[in-house]
């Protein structure tokens, strides 16, 4: 005896097929909530804990200055702190825009705040949202300015701190910077131009030997 | 994960290579479809032949399915998915346009390519006066630009504007073509000895 499916045609079949995947896609609901995330917390975590997100403001200094491109640098500030002073060669891309960004989903993309926190945010909404490498800029702006921009060091020294200071110095004046000498309560400055610390006056430096904002993909037909 | 594109997997350059392989792909389809011929796209708004209604809603419900199941076992991220803007006043009388066109041409854009590329004339004329019609349209653009982004409804997908799950909006269109394919069927049928033609 002939099964009674044998006797219908090939479209037929796919009609059927059609029809019982139409009626499972009405049990299934809604395949994903964009809102709704999965996250993998013991990976999350291992990452945490190894500090391995973390990259430090000499480091992120020095690859600006190499001119490496291989990373997108994020800026999670509002647009008026951002176009007060960013670091060079950033993106401004508020935290709450973020999913709604160009950002890809495989590229570097290194994130800042002020501090921490709003990086540390920001790093758990990417990497729940499939963001492959994100890394965090440690310490923030104020670690930036406390270390690139307005790096001090001690009037009573030790000859290898100072030997580092002069390294640190050229990479604080590549960038604008205003190294400084402390002793005591008073400040002498190493630069002559540069005013008291109360009132730092930052210009952003020339970045034209990095790369612009990253291009956006185009799309669409 | 896909789409492919949108996380990386390759860059801009290497996208139009695929999208050319893709291309030729989709005018092969639509060749074997019969969709070079200008007699079985016009057939359509005669109802004797539904070839185009029949291929264009396989089209839509496989592509539909896939792009939900896809998602549904997380290979796909549906909210990285390419959608244009809906300007609906503007769309509504586009699709107008578009419509008279094919009624009077027998082609649509995509069709009057391979009618062309196959090497039929009237599909070459009709691919000229596209691009004059781009032109036409390039030039009158500035006059025109207050209507065209008018009624603007930003990116909006049938579950969001009509509030349902996508399940149940799979659901619909599978049921609305099945339904749509067993009226084609019945109207060639009937069209086909009304107007005492042979079925192409």
């Amino acid at each position: 005896m002939k099964c009674p499916i044998e006797k219908l045609s090939i479209s037929k079949r796919l009609a059927i097929i059609a029809a019982l995947m139409g009626i499972a896609a009405l049990f299934i609901g809604n395949p994903v909530n964009k809102n709704k995330i999965t996250v993998n917390a013991k990976e999350l975590a291992l990452t945490a804990i190894g500090n391995q997100d973390e990259i430090s403001v000499m480091e992120l200094a020095e690859w600006l200055i190499e001119g490496k491109a291989d990373f997108t640098l994020v800026d999670l500030r509002d647009e008026k702190s951002f176009n007060e002073y960013s670091i060079p060669a950033s993106v401004n891309i508020p935290i709450e825009n973020l999913l709604d960004s160009d950002l890809m989903r495989n590229e570097k993309i290194i994130l800042y705040g002020d501090d921490d926190i709003v990086s540390a945010q920001a790093w758990f909404i990417l990497k729940s949202a499939n963001y492959k490498s994100v890394y965090i800029l440690k310490g923030g702006l104020n670690e930036w300015k406390e270390k690139i921009l307005y790096p001090k060091l001690a009037e009573n020294a030790s000859s290898e701190e100072k030997a580092e200071f002069e390294k640190i110095k050229q990479i604080s004046l590549h960038f604008g910077g205003a190294p400084q000498i402390v002793s005591g309560t008073t400040t002498s400055s190493v630069i002559q131009n540069v005013q008291t610390l109360s009132t730092p006056k930052i210009t952003p430096p020339p970045a034209s030997n990095l790369k612009s904002a990253p291009k956006k993909k185009r799309e669409g037909c | 994960m896909m789409p492919y594109y949108k996380f990386d997997y390759f860059s801009f350059d290497f996208s139009l290579v695929v999208a050319f392989v893709i291309g030729i792909g989709f005018g092969f389809a639509l060749e074997r479809g019969g969709f070079g011929n200008a007699r079985i796209l016009a057939a359509q708004f005669y109802f004797y032949n539904m070839r185009v209604l029949k291929v264009m809603f396989t089209a839509i419900v496989t592509a539909m399915l896939g792009v939900f199941y896809l998602s549904w076992i997380g290979w796909l991220d549906m909210s990285l998915i390419y959608l244009t803007d809906t300007y609906i006043i503007p769309q509504i009388i586009g699709g107008l346009l578009l419509g008279i066109g094919f009624v009077i041409g027998g082609y649509c854009p995509g069709t009057s390519v391979v009618s062309a590329s196959t090497g039929r004339y009237d599909g070459m004329v009709y691919l000229l006066g596209m691009f004059f019609g781009i032109f036409l349209f390039g030039e009158i653009f500035p006059l025109i630009e207050n209507f065209y982004n008018s009624t603007p409804m930003g990116k909006v997908t049938l579950p969001q504007f009509l509030g349902l799950s996508h399940g149940l909006v799979v659901f619909l269109v599978v049921m609305m073509a099945l339904g749509a394919f067993a009226a084609a069927e019945w109207s060639e049928k009937v069209m086909t000895k009304k107007l005492g033609r042979e079925k192409e």
